[in-house]
């Protein structure tokens, strides 16, 4: 399947790795969806370049001002980490629908990001605190918004065998915000989900100031509903807002029939129920009533 | 009765080798010298082949042969009907994605697996016949024109006293059009194993099988060696839901050691079990079913399309025993039933656990659920008021034989579940308030039955064998349980050495049950239709009562003697003479033993999503006798499993006999979130009279009343029926939306 | 072809692998260490678990490389010489295993849970498991032997 197996000890050092394989070496994390990509022929690279073994991008952290996860953090990590669970909610639960354990354990939030799929738990999660990721080329590191990531299904606009992710960093929640993730799925683990969506609300004194609604799979890439989101600033939301919001999110949400996951009537009015389900957590958050921070 | 080892806990056989992981199934064996074997499938659903191109496979290094058509002695085989072969050659046709080219033997997996992307064949595509019901129509086209001229390859037929006056006499009719899904087994051990030559030059396979006796009989005529010639050995298996009952790749193994006369090893992986081998039979039901007022049933009218798939293997047998079984447990005086077996391009259907039951199961126990709904009555009083008793009279006109179990069994379930007897009816329980407003609570009851051993006038025997080894006092020291009884994980090596130390009166402990190994055990017929218990039970008492009197004998000759074996040869028709269906009216004595089983189901409903969840599950089995509780209670949370999978997550798609459903990771088993939260299993004892120590049989009867259960339990709570299954949550939807 | 080293099962261990090699694949077909099972080889069963440092992995999609310097437990780990772990002897007190494919993955991710969380909820059990598959067992009585496992281990005084 390979011919080399190599364990850089710097970003540099992978870099200059995957330059001298010239495009047949790639960037390998957790390797939880690459290592059967590879296997089943979809992928062609030759040489893994595996970054868990770099010092210093293994942690989850917060410095000035925003959260900072590392491109070695796992799945599980993300999950049980103290800071993600209290200062970004919506994340800890996405990363904790991925799988099951055992793929939690090894498959990175940077990795989900990277492979790209619209149905990615961890992404959404990400998508729903606008964050961005840290891009390290040959001619220098760089931050972008996530959403710049994704070119098309299963497609990055990092070049793995050329560049590669070291951290992502969000803006965290605080008292007074509110956040969570839902998803719908065929099954109760180990399973790609039908619909998930994750929601992020900013607050001024019980007022929304920024809200976020992110939603999959419901386009070739995580699809932000803006109209939705936009819909609930300036106000103290209750069931009405959240209802309109909700509303708007499946009105703009165009989801198509998939073998797999469903005819759009049912996607689309699906959207609207995970939506609404989302926020009415999000907000019972913001509004107190849930007791704090703490991921439901 | 009262029995000293029968009716406790032991420690299962085999239980510390598989918590240990020594214990070897069939592809944890390497032999000195072996080489490795992959399949070439074919790449259309129906097809001619034109043309097999080796030449680029054999040239890779480390090849050593491409077996083809031309290397098979006689190149057809089948469980029943022989009419599969073994490798499609140049002029034949494939009918389905499962049928093989060629095989590809190589000194390592890893060239076997490269050689066989190099064998280019090239076929003539022929039109797809993919849905039973057009496949029945004249001008369809024919998957087998060798066998005759239609597609429907056996036409069942019951005609029971007098249908129109049966309806005329009905005062609720309920009429539905059901479609059971297809479902794969999803044994864990993928299929595989090696085939060699043994040093008696016996061609050899080591493999897991549920019927290493008939693997035999078809392995020989294929090579053309005589049935001594042809040794299967079974170490393990990893699960096999009768999925094993056909062979997948024992007679693979057997055909390249063979032409190769060197061990070669085959792993299936998991891939090839999901989209090349056997799935249970969709059935297409239209059913017709008349009741009085007062709920006793009048008439039924029945038509059932069996999708056979390319090849027959046991789908008469399958239709056969869910037909007559269609009425289920329940007194019929008018009945007309239809049931055709149809060829199409897709999988072939086989046997799984229920055997045709289990679809029966789902198709009369939702008819049962509408009538209490259209008749306003309680689930549990509607089906009492129709149940079987010893001596009723069944669907196919025979008297139901002593041991009748389905009422007790009924009854267990509805008190353990809630339901009061008052003032001689039947009371659901209050179900209090669902966990969300957005969630509605049901619950719901459902019975089956099913045969044990085989039927119809089928000679089904099991031949099982014992050895006594005595000390010095002439007392038994050690036992030896010789039986070619397939262990599948349902622990049929404890339950034998459990009923010989009982048969014999000595301790659990000083009883061992022999390897499976056709060549050193006798032939104890197939691990299926729930038979091991009744049938093998039977044959290893006689065998042990023959002991004892030999093990008598020698001590009165004072000979110093201080070995003794006996072998019993039990036949089913010495206990019950079965008939096979009449040809006009369908009427027979259909099987000699039966088990019975009753669930019920507490379920809520989210009602903006569709989705169900199971809170509480109750399950009755009436087992006759119980051997080993615990043993009983797996085998009943385990049948629940694959009923909870049937119902509402486990979808096996197929388009134009092309599977979609292709990896693991599409076929949706439920984990341990998705089975109810809570569980009680109730075990009945009405003893069979003709069982061993009273025992029935278990394995396929814990799994027939699960689905409808659940489905009827999501009419209780959200006011639809869904015919056509598994009950996912968007069907679930859009049956709540049709409702609006 | 490079060298893996690992601790696997306290000893340490050198094998030559081939770069593309899987770990579960480099176990049983290089150090003959069967126990660990494949069941689907694309990880979404678990039958093919195995402990890395600890916690749980599918070893069917693990390069084997990963595990370069690390400690690997397989299922041929836990008895001690002819005893049994708890986990292991509770398996079979409940009579837990029906085929037994499932369960050696099923004991590792156990040990896990056991070693992480001495008295877990029954929630928290299944929740430990829900990346094991069974077809035999429903998981009734797997859950069951766990419960019992831990309830031992607390008594002996803790994890081993």
């Amino acid at each position: 399947m390979w011919d080399d197996y190599l364990f850089p000890q710097s970003v540099e050092e992978a870099l200059e790795m995957l330059q001298a394989h010239g495009g047949k070496a790639r960037i390998i994390a957790g390797g939880t969806d690459l290592a059967l990509q590879c296997q089943r022929g979809r992928n062609p690279a030759r040489v893994m370049v595996d970054i868990t073994h770099i010092p210093g991008l293994e942690r989850i952290e917060e410095r000035d001002g925003s959260i900072y996860i590392g491109a070695r953090v796992t799945h599980a990590q993300v999950a049980a980490s103290p800071l993600i669970r209290s200062r970004a909610a919506v994340l800890a639960q996405a990363c904790g629908s991925v799988g099951g354990p055992q793929i939690r354990n090894v498959g990175t939030l940077v990795g989900n990001v990277v492979n790209a799929l619209p149905a990615a738990d961890g992404a959404i999660g990400l998508f729903a605190l606008d964050a961005e990721a840290e891009v390290a080329e040959r001619t220098g590191r760089r931050w972008t918004p996530i959403a710049d990531l994704y070119a098309g299904v299963g497609r990055c606009t990092v070049d793995s065998c050329q560049a590669m992710i070291t951290q992502l960093r969000f803006r965290g929640l605080d008292d007074g915000d509110g956040s969570a993730f839902e998803r719908l799925a065929k099954r109760k683990a180990l399973i790609l989900p039908i619909l998930n969506t994750g929601v992020a609300l900013w607050t001024d004194d019980g007022a929304v100031r920024q809200a976020r609604i992110a939603i999959g799979p419901v386009a070739t890439t995580p699809f932000v509903a803006t109209e939705a989101a936009q819909s609930l600033v300036g106000r103290a939301p209750g069931d009405a807002e959240v209802a309109e919001a909700a509303r708007l999110a499946a009105e703009t949400a165009q989801p198509r029939y998939s073998l797999l996951r469903g005819s759009a009537e049912y996607r689309k009015n699906m959207v609207e129920v995970l939506v609404r389900r989302a926020l009415t957590r999000a907000v019972a958050l913001v509004s107190g009533e849930e007791g704090g921070n703490a991921d439901s | 009765m009262s029995t000293r080892v029968l009716g406790h806990n032991v420690p299962k056989k085999d239980a510390a080798t598989k918590v240990r992981g020594s214990r070897k199934f069939p592809q944890d064996f390497d032999m000195e010298d072996q080489i490795y074997a992959k399949v070439v499938w074919s790449e259309h659903p129906h097809a001619r082949v034109r043309k097999v191109d080796t030449s680029r496979a054999e040239a890779l290094p480390g090849v050593v042969r491409v077996l083809t058509a031309k290397d098979v002695p006689v190149n057809e085989y089948g469980i029943i009907i022989q009419d599969q072969p073994v490798l499609v050659g140049v002029g034949d046709k494939v009918r389905w994605l499962g049928d093989r080219i060629a095989i590809v033997v190589a000194e390592s997996e890893k060239v076997a697996e490269e050689a066989r992307r190099l064998v280019e064949v090239e076929y003539d595509q022929l039109p797809v016949v993919s849905d039973p019901r057009e496949a029945m129509k004249p001008d369809a086209p024919l998957v087998h024109e060798e066998r005759g001229e239609s597609n429907v390859f056996r036409h069942i037929k019951i005609r029971k006293g007098d249908l129109e006056k049966g309806f005329a006499q009905a005062d609720v009719v309920v009429e539905s059009y059901y479609v059971t899904p297809y479902v794969e087994h999803v044994y864990m051990q993928p299929d595989a194993g090696i085939g060699y030559i043994d040093e008696e030059g016996r061609v050899t396979v080591i493999s897991s099988a549920q019927w290493p006796d008939h693997d035999q009989r078809q392995i020989a005529p294929m090579l053309d060696l005589p049935q001594e010639q042809i040794r299967e050995i079974v170490p393990a298996i990893g699960g096999a839901f009768g999925g094993r009952e056909d062979m997948h790749i024992q007679h693979l193994l057997a055909l390249c050691a063979f032409c190769v006369r060197r061990p070669v090893k085959m792993v299936f992986d998991r891939a090839e079990v999901m989209t090349r081998t056997g799935k249970r039979h969709p059935w297409y039901v239209k059913y017709r079913t008349g009741a009085r007022n007062d709920g006793t049933l009048t008439a039924v009218d029945i038509e059932i399309v069996s999708d056979s798939g390319a090849y027959a293997s046991t789908t008469v047998p399958v239709l056969e025993a869910g037909t007559s079984f269609a009425a289920g447990p329940y007194v019929v005086p008018n009945a007309k039933v239809d049931a055709y077996a149809v060829y199409t391009n897709n999988a072939v259907t086989m046997a799984m656990r229920g055997f045709g039951t289990t679809q029966s199961a789902f198709i009369y126990e939702m008819q049962m659920s509408k009538l209490a709904d259209a008749l306003g009555m309680d689930p549990v009083e509607l089906r009492m008021k129709n149940l079987f008793r010893d001596g009723s009279i069944a669907l196919t006109g025979h008297e139901m034989p002593q041991g009748v179990g389905i009422r007790e069994a009924l009854k267990q379930v509805a008190l353990a579940a809630g339901w009061r007897e008052e003032d001689g009816h039947w009371v659901r329980p209050a179900l209090g308030r669902p966990s969300a407003p957005h969630k509605r609570l049901g619950i719901a009851v459902a019975c089956g039955l099913k045969n044990v051993g085989y039927s119809f006038g089928s000679d089904d025997k099991s031949t099982v064998g014992v050895q006594l080894t005595l000390d010095e006092a002439g007392q038994i020291a050690r036992v030896t349980v010789l039986s070619g009884a397939c262990d599948v994980g349902m622990g049929v090596q404890t339950l034998l050495a459990q009923i010989a130390a009982e048969a014999l009166g000595v301790e659990y402990d000083q009883v061992r049950v022999s390897l499976v190994d056709t060549a050193k055990v006798p032939d104890s017929g197939s691990c299926s239709a729930s038979r091991m218990a009744w049938i093998s039970g039977n044959a290893l008492v006689q065998a042990c009562q023959e002991a004892l009197q030999k093990r008598d004998q020698v001590l009165l000759a004072e000979s110093g003697e201080t070995f003794v074996e006996a072998e019993f040869e039990f036949h089913g028709r010495t206990v019950y003479e079965t008939t096979p269906f009449d040809a006009d009216t369908g009427l027979c004595v259909p099987h000699f033993a039966y088990g019975y089983a009753a669930h019920i189901a507490l379920v809520e409903v989210d009602i903006e999503t569709g989705e169900t969840e199971v809170l509480k599950f109750w399950a009755a089995q009436d087992v006759g006798k119980s051997v080993n509780p615990a043993m009983i209670d797996g085998q009943s949370a385990g049948g629940v499993h694959m009923g909870v999978g049937y119902a509402l997550t486990e979808e096996y798609i197929q388009q134009e006999g092309v599977p979609k459903t292709r990896y693991l990771a599409d076929y949706y088993i439920p984990t341990v979130m998705d089975m109810p939260h809570e569980f009680r299993s109730v075990t009945v004892e009405v003893p069979d009279p003709t069982g061993p120590y009273g025992a029935k049989g278990i394995g396929e009867m814990t799994t027939l009343p699960t689905a409808p259960a659940i489905l009827s339990a999501i009419h209780d709570a959200v006011g639809v029926w869904i015919d056509q299954f598994p009950a996912t949550a968007e069907r679930v939807w859009w049956a709540m939306q049709g409702k609006k | 072809m490079p060298t893996l080293s690992m601790i696997l099962n306290g000893r340490d261990v050198s094998v030559e692998v081939d770069p593309g090699d899987l770990l579960v694949h480099v176990l049983r077909d290089k150090l003959g260490l069967i126990g660990t099972k494949v069941a689907c080889g694309e990880g979404e069963c678990g039958a093919c678990t195995v402990l890395v440092d600890g916690i749980t992995v599918t070893s069917c999609i693990y390069p084997a490389l990963k595990a370069q310097g690390r400690e690997v437990i397989t299922i041929e780990g836990l008895a001690e010489g002819g005893q049994l772990h708890p986990i292991q002897q509770a398996f079979v007190d409940v009579t837990a295993p029906q085929c037994g494919y499932c369960i050696p993955g099923m004991i590792l991710s156990a040990k896990a849970l056991l070693d992480q969380n001495p008295h877990p909820a029954r929630d928290e059990i299944k929740e430990g498991i829900s990346g094991n598959i069974c077809r035999c067992t429903g998981y009734y009585q797997i859950v069951e032997a766990i419960e019992l496992a831990a309830q031992r281990m607390a008594e002996e005084g803790g994890a081993e």
